[in-house]
């Protein structure tokens, strides 16, 4: 099987250049990391039906969101004002996206994640709203999941994003690798705070455990991703001591903790079969199953680390219409 | 290693019909993720990639902490040549080289700068914490109604600005006086109530005030703009970063020149100058001879203000001894200058530099050949080392007037939000005052009397290659130290950004000013015709 060549070198370049950013001693070159990333402005005026604006959710944080919303039909720039219009049907889906990049890398405002987020607009005509959390190693565990909760607070009190249906934001929250695990734990604090998930759509999340798994043992090197730089992340995130049973990465571990009778969120959980780390995402499938969740696994053989982030091959194509059943079947 | 496609075509964009003008063309796929590609060139690349791996690995660990902390790297969109160049700084560290020897030539390494060269503007040491819990208190709550003022505001401000548009001026008016009366149920201290005042402001100057009574030119040059000018440079990073990034590039452009000259098109209090004298003072070998030209417009008031700056800048090269040598041109406009008032002397490096001057160059006189052309065709000609420019990344020339004030009102948020979080400047209102005369210019003025004809880099890159300019790309040691530069103020909302060899700063992710460095391409003298790749063209 075969990478198409653009994704190739997009992925290979990422991989080598993160291994510039990676310290032996654990910090993180984040001044050549910023000057390295491609990143594009939010963009008010509709490209494809779709606009976007940065939102400062929490000062105190310099918390920033990227928004991104169908227009209703204007080919022109909505005024400063109409920025947070209500939205005007009877059920619209809020996605609250967090980016990937191992907890360390990226930024809402990344090139690739601006294009997934107006992607996933226009496939589940949904509002997404991207948020751009503190990152490892400067901000460790349990900052992201802090300002995903932010966040998650901060959309759940928006009247202007209450579908008319119900007067209630219908949202899901979405991730790709650090991102999906970041969507996990969000649901935790949600389920424990009455607020109402619809799902969760976890794409490649980022797991692990302190032993070593099989497909640890077989891809570790193979496709673009070792073994030491995932050590290298979680050392960057977990609190320092922490081994890798820790809840964050190992949320049905030793130290996790046990969703039976919770009312968690149903997920969708998107797993490629030449990512290292799947065993890890299969055995989360697992223990959502044994706590009676309702999970829905979507196992690509075939598929590399990254292969959503274009839209050149059928794995691509596959899970965007997953989502999207996904999205729209809450109605 | 992973395999890729090799006949390279899955999910590229179609290859173009081979045409000597058309450009190469370029994956869109990866240039939707910020990468500049050929289709053509992606097996090229590839290959490269996998050239690099193999070098990195075959690199010791601490070769490739010294490749990341020092190497200075540029353009991270261009990724053939990014490849490269870390293929050649490894390449470089290695004893023996452990790749071919069919490797481009080594790209000479820019020396790291020594960063301890002082600034003598003060920047003052905030105390971050305090400030943005201040800020959080002093941010009031907004009651339902006020909110639903401050929307009413901005609708009302769009309809007035297209009334005004439409020529409707009876409507646009009255929607003034309306707006009038909602600002005082707007908190008008901050926020969206304190941009709409100015906006009002500006609008109800360009509706009410008699043809030809709005004089831009003659009113930018007092003793009252070069004060509103310091505080601005005072209370927010935009000037320094202007400057700061400036010195950098004209620093390294000068490296092995003995006599140098610096043209600045606008040297008002000559703030920029000090650090690089300071800088050229540090220089290993010792500094060059330098002259300064700085151009400003004639005082109003008697005094020659441009001597009096130069007198003080000759003192502090003199007691860092840096042989200096200034001259002052006055003129009212900047198309006004001639070469010949430069006196630059055939020996010498110079530098053009331009902090927000290019842009007045755009008002297009029928009659005349456009003063921009004029002004870059000499710039060229003037034995040019290097330009660096830095201008408003924002689009605020487009005709219609209704786009343009659409604009104006998200640049000027932006640039108001980040003011005000900035630490508390005792007069920031100042440098407030010289944002609205700005704002002004922009929605009130027309003709020659406007001014502000800010364009985005996008379209600067394209007037600028178009004039025989080609760009000097500023690289990763100039963009870690105008993000450390940065981190002196309070405030965490400024980001610098790298784009494509130019750098930004900008609040919140949105790009507020762009610096940008030039050289001039020599003109080619065709004989027979022009000569390109694919053999002679007459």
């Amino acid at each position: 099987m075969v990478v198409p060549l653009n994704t190739w070198v997009l992925i290979s370049n990422f991989k080598l250049a993160y291994n510039l950013l990676r310290r032996p001693d654990g910090t993180f070159n984040r001044h050549l990391a910023e000057f390295l990333d491609r990143k594009v402005p939010a963009n008010a005026k509709p490209v494809d039906g779709i606009f976007s604006f940065d939102v400062v959710i929490d000062r105190g944080t310099s918390l920033l969101s990227r928004i991104y919303r169908l227009t209703d039909g204007e080919p022109s720039q909505p005024n400063m004002a109409e920025l947070e219009k209500p939205v005007s049907s009877e059920v619209v889906p809020v996605i609250i996206f967090f980016h990937g990049g191992s907890f360390a890398h990226s930024s809402a405002n990344s090139a690739i994640y601006d294009t997934l987020c107006r992607r996933l607009v226009g496939i589940c005509k949904a509002v997404v709203v991207s948020v751009n959390y503190r990152r490892a190693p400067e901000n460790r565990y349990p900052c992201a999941y802090d300002d995903g909760w932010t966040a998650l607070k901060w959309v759940n009190s928006r009247t202007w994003l209450e579908s008319k249906k119900d007067s209630k934001v219908h949202i899901y929250l979405a991730g790709d690798s650090s991102g999906g695990n970041i969507a996990h734990h969000v649901a935790l604090r949600a389920v424990e705070s009455g607020i109402d998930i619809l799902g969760n759509i976890l794409l490649n999340p980022m797991f692990a455990g302190q032993e070593r798994t099989e497909s640890e043992k077989r891809l570790d090197g193979k496709y673009f991703v070792t073994l030491q730089d995932r050590d290298w992340y979680w050392r960057a995130f977990l609190p320092e001591g922490a081994d890798r049973d820790h809840p964050a990465c190992n949320p049905f571990g030793p130290k996790g903790k046990n969703l039976k009778g919770v009312k968690f969120p149903k997920s969708l959980v998107v797993v490629a079969g030449l990512d290292l780390i799947q065993d890890w995402q299969l055995a989360y499938v697992e223990g959502l199953k044994k706590a009676g969740q309702v999970v829905k696994l979507l196992y690509l053989e075939q598929a590399t680390i990254g292969f959503y982030l274009l839209p050149n091959n059928n794995h691509f194509h596959t899970v965007m219409d997953e989502i999207s059943k996904f999205v729209s079947s809450n109605c | 290693m992973v395999p890729y496609d090799s006949d390279g075509l899955a999910g590229s964009a179609p290859s173009s019909s081979s045409s000597i003008t058309k450009p190469p063309q370029i994956d869109g796929l990866l240039a939707g993720a910020g990468y500049k590609v050929p289709s053509s060139e992606l097996r090229h690349v590839a290959q490269r990639l996998e050239r690099l791996e193999t070098a990195m690995l075959n690199s010791a660990s601490h070769q490739l902490s010294l490749l990341a902390s020092d190497a200075v790297l540029y353009n991270p969109s261009d990724l053939s040549t990014w490849v490269d160049s870390l293929l050649s700084e490894l390449n470089q560290s290695q004893p023996l080289p452990s790749l071919p020897s069919d490797l481009s030539d080594l790209v000479p390494n820019s020396t790291a700068l020594d960063s301890s060269w002082g600034m003598e503007h003060s920047l003052s040491q905030q105390q971050n914490q305090n400030i943005s819990q201040h800020q959080q208190n002093q941010l009031m709550v907004v009651t339902a109604l006020e909110e639903d003022s401050a929307i009413r505001l901005v609708h009302m401000l769009m309809t007035c600005a297209e009334s005004v548009q439409r020529g409707e001026l009876a409507l646009a008016a009255s929607l003034i006086e309306n707006m009038q009366g909602l600002l005082t149920r707007v908190n008008t201290g901050c926020g969206i109530g304190k941009v709409a005042g100015y906006f009002i402001n500006a609008l109800s100057r360009r509706i009410f005030a008699p043809a030809g009574s709005i004089s831009g030119v003659g009113s930018c040059y007092t003793y009252e703009n070069e004060l509103l000018y310091h505080h601005y440079y005072e209370a927010c990073p935009y000037l320094k970063f202007a400057h700061f990034t400036a010195n950098q590039a004209i620093l390294e452009a000068f490296e092995g020149h003995d006599c140098v000259h610096v043209v600045d098109f606008n040297l008002m209090h000559g703030l920029q100058w000090p650090a690089l004298i300071q800088a050229l003072a540090l220089r290993p070998g010792g500094p060059p001879l330098l002259r300064l030209t700085g151009i400003g417009p004639p005082s109003s008031d008697g005094r020659d203000s441009l001597r009096e700056i130069g007198l003080r800048l000759a003192d502090l090269a003199r007691s860092v001894n840096v042989r200096f040598a200034f001259r002052g041109v006055a003129a009212a406009r900047l198309e006004d200058v001639k070469p010949w008032m430069l006196q630059v002397n055939p020996k010498e490096a110079v530098a053009v530099n331009s902090i927000m001057q290019l842009h007045k160059l755009l008002a297009s006189d029928p009659t005349r050949n456009p003063a921009i052309d004029i002004v870059l065709n000499w710039i060229r000609n003037l034995n040019l080392k290097i330009m660096t420019a830095v201008e408003q990344e924002a689009d605020h020339n487009q005709s219609g007037f209704l786009d343009r004030f659409t604009e104006a009102l998200y640049y000027y948020s932006t640039m108001f939000d980040s003011l005000e979080a900035c630490a508390h400047h005792p007069e920031k209102v100042l440098a407030e005052m010289y944002i609205q005369r700005e704002i002004c210019n922009v929605v009130s003025c027309e003709g020659s009397a406007r001014v502000e004809r800010h364009e985005p880099l996008a379209k600067w890159r394209t007037r600028l290659t178009g004039a025989g300019f080609r760009p000097l790309h500023l690289g990763s040691n100039a963009f870690k130290q105008a993000s450390m530069l940065l981190t002196l103020f309070s405030s965490e909302g400024y980001s610098v950004e790298e784009n494509e060899g130019c750098l930004t700063l900008g609040w919140h992710s949105r790009p507020l000013i762009a610096a940008s460095a030039w050289q001039a391409v020599p003109d080619v003298e065709p004989a027979l015709g022009v000569i390109d790749n694919n053999g002679v063209v007459l």
